[in-house]
């Protein structure tokens, strides 16, 4: 019974988890300031002598640099979208840490969904005996209450010795 | 004189290799025993040439022997002992000699092992082993010879790669590294054997589990051992890039890490055999592929010391070995039934499968990420970069849904579980996660994914903590024990069950420790002149002096060093410097981090002018960061508690020991008559 | 046997359709110099600079106009700017009534530009100092030496990523529309 309640309690304060992030995630952010701006882009752009490292994590002058025209294009009024621009017309897109189209990111998600949906279809159609090893794991939807928290602590005992 | 002596021995190696392998294919065929004992004392024997010549390879290191091309590029007369010894694996020729020997030494050790048992599957993978022997020999024969000699002897060397020699770490990385993908080689030695022979019962299964487990401890600290390395030494505040090499690293550890799981389905339904013969296969290919990415330089890296003629030779090497794996695999196809299906969309077999989606998943997401711009490139599409945004933006939900799985995966029933088993089992861990998070927002965290990490970590923190608890309730019901007793007979009567909750703890503290020191962190650049301070997050720091000298025991390296004092939740000194190593453009930065529970406090030198000392400094604040490592250790030791063998105990004891259908004891190499009979 | 006849053709396709392409991507990564990016300036104008040369005087790049030019980027510490200086002195002395040479030194002070040319020699081209680095970031620069070969219309048309050899050189001056008499 207690765990009953537990899960309805438990769907009630998920939902509740969700909408509130829901409501977070639709609000408008706050405008970020230029240093929080700046700080972003700088974690976008590539090192260019470095191997992969950021323009935010590299030591190199070449870094510094773009760091400083960083600073001075946002200074001039230009966006976070004006000033990637302006790297990617100087270096090309290799200069962008992430490539620009999101078409490469789907790619992984979409396999491992069909993947996890073809799943789902194999597990289904092997509906067979040998699926339940031994009645006392599985439900038999006509038991009584009493008799059917017995078979409970049983299936507890004997899970918990379980190998 | 010493070149000599180490290229004959690489050279011999090769012949007893090749002897080997025709030994164990003729003695296999035949069935003569003595053939394949002849086979099996040739790949002792190549084990001991490999020896010999790493044994050359590091007194020339230590003796400075110039007249080896590989001591002049990668050893100078300055260069300390300890240095001079770990730089055995600092460059190409060396790290495949090392991995040559460790390779054998595994070969050896398994070979050894099973020279009385599984007569049928041995010799086979004695004669996989010894191929993939003869592989590497060959590759220290023709393109990667380490014993060249250069005429004129150099005076002086030119030192070991800069990065390499700041850090005792590097003695600890690469070995553990190299033991974890070497040993790699050996289920996929039995795995293929069992192809070969058509035995595909449970037998092989059992042997490649236990054969990969071990690897696979030594590739979780090698990989934690790197991260913790980066971090100490690279300077940028960070440990994980998703670099190509560190990609590479992950990539095998993934497949075995899903194949651990999905081989525990495999061996109570005699199901999965395709899927786990490919996962060993993708596993061993990975490890190739993986020293392909360091070596050949198609993927520019940390660690592309070179861009060599080794190349060829792995990409032939991938061919081969994801080829023929292939070809044997699909060849034996139609032998490969199971014994039963899974079924059952809800159980912990059902789990263990999701877990394998999303663990391949990523292994996609990486191996396509890191191979991305060269497909872009083939394709004619100009050149791109993938870097850590986008690896992290994919992997980050993988990986919560990973952790959201190792809670489930426990709470369920093997064979299926009905929703309403499902609603119970869940309901109190899911709501005291949602507790969690909401607790975690009241303290000041806002960001989505730690949120997530923690609300997922405590869900399975609860459902582990409830089996225990039960665990241990029953055993204190039935058998008078008192809880901390009962624990220990339980998780010892149990280790794989406990030991595999105690390595999922592990990774729970990792979990949350990355999640909060990659969002929770702060930094602070700042220019001072000596006497001046700067603040972050409760510290504040004084930069005193600054001195430049060369080192101590390398005189050729010269150091500028700066002392900057520190006071808030810790106080102390701390020295920061900048190497200028005669064999690099850049100067090498030695960044001084101080450790504690709670937090690191992390102080590079970016930059200083040698007449005004004026200074530039960035400083870090990672919290959380120490419990990767400890959770790494954590890992480590609970997975080496999982196969510890289990003490054979008299039947009439406990009917613990004889469950119905469940699968041998799994006695790792603790020779001991009666565990050995088992298996 | 459970499985169909075709079946038991066609999985063989699986080793073929899994190696190759894995190998053909892998393969491709031989062909190429990780550190060599195309650069988007060419077809593009020149950008702009106005820099402060060795000698104190000011050149900027409108002063450059009418005439081809190569910006080289260098640096006293970077040994291949030693190693393709030579092809740029005699570049330099062959073409330098048609063609424009200038130095801009990427990362680089005045002190470490005047020992460079005092070992190496000094063309009488005009070098430029950059401190800030503001000029290499405009160029799309990710280390020395890099070269860029601009047309009379102040349109970049070339672009060479390490030392300059002569025959780079040849090449991109024909580009450039330049007669260039065998070497």
């Amino acid at each position: 019974m207690i765990r009953q309640a537990a899960f309805t309690l438990a769907a009630v304060a998920l939902v509740a988890l969700a909408a509130v992030a829901v409501v977070n995630l639709l609000r408008p952010a706050p405008p970020l300031t230029a240093a929080q701006q700046a700080r972003a882009l700088e974690a976008e752009l590539r090192c260019p002598d470095c191997q992969g490292l950021s323009v935010a994590e590299s030591r190199t002058t070449s870094a510094g640099a773009i760091r400083t025209q960083i600073v001075r294009q946002l200074d001039a009024g230009q966006t976070p979208a004006q000033v990637r621009d302006y790297f990617v017309a100087r270096y090309g897109e290799w200069i962008l840490l992430e490539p620009a189209s999101p078409v490469w990111l789907l790619i992984p998600f979409l396999l491992i969904g069909a993947a996890a949906a073809g799943l789902i279809v194999w597990l289904r159609s092997a509906r067979s005996p040998m699926a339940a090893p031994s009645p006392t794991l599985v439900d038999t939807p006509a038991a009584p209450d009493a008799a059917e928290a017995v078979r409970q602590r049983v299936r507890d005992e004997v899970e918990a010795l379980d190998a | 004189m010493l070149a000599t002596i180490g290229h004959v021995a690489i050279l011999v190696g090769l012949a007893t290799s090749v002897f080997a392998a025709f030994a164990f294919i003729a003695g296999a065929r035949r069935g003569d025993a003595a053939l394949v004992a002849a086979g099996r004392r040739s790949v002792y024997a190549a084990f001991a040439m490999a020896g010999v010549a790493s044994a050359v390879m590091i007194t020339a290191l230590l003796t400075h022997d110039f007249g080896i091309l590989y001591v002049a590029r990668n050893n100078a007369s300055t260069t300390p002992p300890f240095f001079s010894v770990i730089s055995l694996w600092a460059a190409l020729e060396g790290s495949i000699l090392f991995w040559t020997l460790i390779l054998t030494g595994w070969a050896s050790l398994v070979l050894w092992r099973y020279r009385q048992r599984h007569p049928a599957l041995m010799p086979w993978a004695g004669a996989i082993l010894a191929l993939v022997a003869i592989f590497f020999f060959a590759v220290m024969v023709w393109p990667g010879n380490p014993f060249i000699a250069t005429t004129p002897v150099a005076a002086e060397g030119a030192g070991p790669n800069a990065l390499l020699q700041n850090h005792p770490f590097m003695g600890l990385h690469p070995p553990l590294l190299y033991l974890g993908y070497t040993g790699m080689a050996v289920p996929f030695a039995f795995g293929m054997a069992a192809l070969i022979t058509r035995r595909t019962d449970e037998e092989w299964l059992s042997i490649v589990r236990r054969w990969t487990i071990v690897p696979w401890i030594f590739l979780t600290l090698g990989i934690t051992a790197g991260a913790w390395w980066s971090y100490e030494v690279l300077g940028w505040g960070g440990y994980w890039a998703w670099d190509p090499v560190e990609n590479a690293a992950l990539l095998p550890w993934l497949t075995a890490t899903a194949f651990i799981h999905s081989s525990m389905v495999a061996e109570r339904r005699g199901a999965l055999k395709v899927w786990s013969s490919a996962l060993i296969l993708a596993t061993f290919v990975l490890t190739i592929v993986g020293t392909f990415l360091t070596r050949s330089g198609v993927v520019a890296s940390v660690h592309s010391f070179t861009q060599s003629a080794i190349g060829p030779w792995f990409l032939a090497g991938i061919v081969l070995s994801l080829g023929g794996g292939l070809t044997l695999l699909v060849w034996r196809l139609p032998d490969l039934h199971d014994r039963e299906r899974p079924a059952g969309t809800v159980s912990r077999e059902s789990a263990f499968l999701f877990n394998n989606v999303l663990f391949l998943g990523v292994t996609f997401a990486v191996l396509f990420g890191t191979l991305l711009p060269l497909i872009v490139e083939l394709l004619g599409g100009g050149t791109i970069s993938v870097g850590a945004p986008w690896f992290n933006r994919v992997n980050v939900p993988i990986f919560l849904a990973l952790v959201f799985l190792m809670g489930v995966g426990p709470a369920l029933p093997w064979g299926g579980a009905s929703w309403r088993t499902a609603r119970e089992r869940f309901g109190i861990p899911v709501l005291v996660g949602v507790l969690a998070v909401v607790a975690a927002m009241a303290l000041g965290l806002r960001d989505a994914a730690p949120l997530a990490t923690v609300g997922f970590a405590v869900f399975v923190a609860v459902i582990m903590g409830d089996e225990l608890v039960r665990g241990v309730a029953a055993r204190g019901r039935s058998r008078h024990e008192a809880p901390p007793l009962a624990l220990w007979r339980l998780a010892t009567r149990n280790r794989r069950r406990y030991g595999g909750y105690a390595v999922h703890a592990g990774i729970l503290v990792m979990a949350v420790a990355i999640a909060i020191s990659a969002t929770q962190g702060s930094q602070i650049s700042a220019t001072l002149k000596p006497g001046e301070q700067m603040t972050i997050g409760g510290y504040t720091l004084t930069y005193r002096e600054l001195g430049t000298a060369p080192l101590p025991d390398d005189a050729r390296v010269f150091e500028a060093r700066a002392l900057v004092d520190f006071s808030g939740p810790q106080t102390g000194t701390l020295a920061t410097a900048l190497r200028d190593y005669p064999n690099s453009d850049t100067l090498i930065a030695t960044p001084a981090v101080r450790t504690s529970l709670g937090e690191d406090l992390y102080v590079t030198l970016i930059g200083y002018d040698g007449t005004s000392k004026t200074a530039t400094f960035r400083v870090f604040i990672n919290p959380g960061v120490a419990w990767i490592w400890l959770g790494g250790g954590m890992v480590g030791l609970a997975a080496i508690f999982a196969i510890w063998p289990e003490r054979r105990r008299v039947p009439a004891a406990t009917p613990a020991d004889a469950p119905a259908g469940a699968p041998a004891d799994e006695p790792a190499p603790a020779p001991s008559a009666p565990a050995e009979a088992q298996g | 046997m459970s499985r169909s006849l075709s079946w038991r053709r066609l999985r063989w396709l699986i080793v073929p359709l899994v190696v190759l392409p894995l190998v053909a991507v892998l393969f491709v990564g031989f062909g190429r110099d990780p550190s060599v990016i195309p650069s988007p300036l060419i077809g593009k104008p020149m950008p702009s600079f106005s820099l402060t040369a060795l000698d104190g005087t000011t050149l900027s790049s409108r002063d450059l106009a009418g005439k081809p030019v190569i910006v080289n980027f260098w640096a006293s510490w970077c040994p291949p700017c030693a190693e393709e200086h030579p092809v740029l002195l005699d570049l330099a002395k062959r073409y330098g009534d048609r063609v424009t040479v200038v130095g801009i030194l990427y990362n680089d002070d005045a002190e470490g530009a005047a020992r460079f040319l005092s070992r190496y020699g000094d063309g009488g081209w005009a070098d430029l100092l950059d401190p800030s680095g503001g000029t290499a970031v405009d160029y799309g620069v990710t280390g020395p030496p890099e070269t860029f070969f601009i047309d009379a219309a102040g349109i970049v048309r070339g672009k060479q990523i390490g030392p300059v050899t002569s025959d780079v050189a040849s090449a991109q001056l024909a580009t450039l529309g330049l007669v260039v008499a065998a070497p």
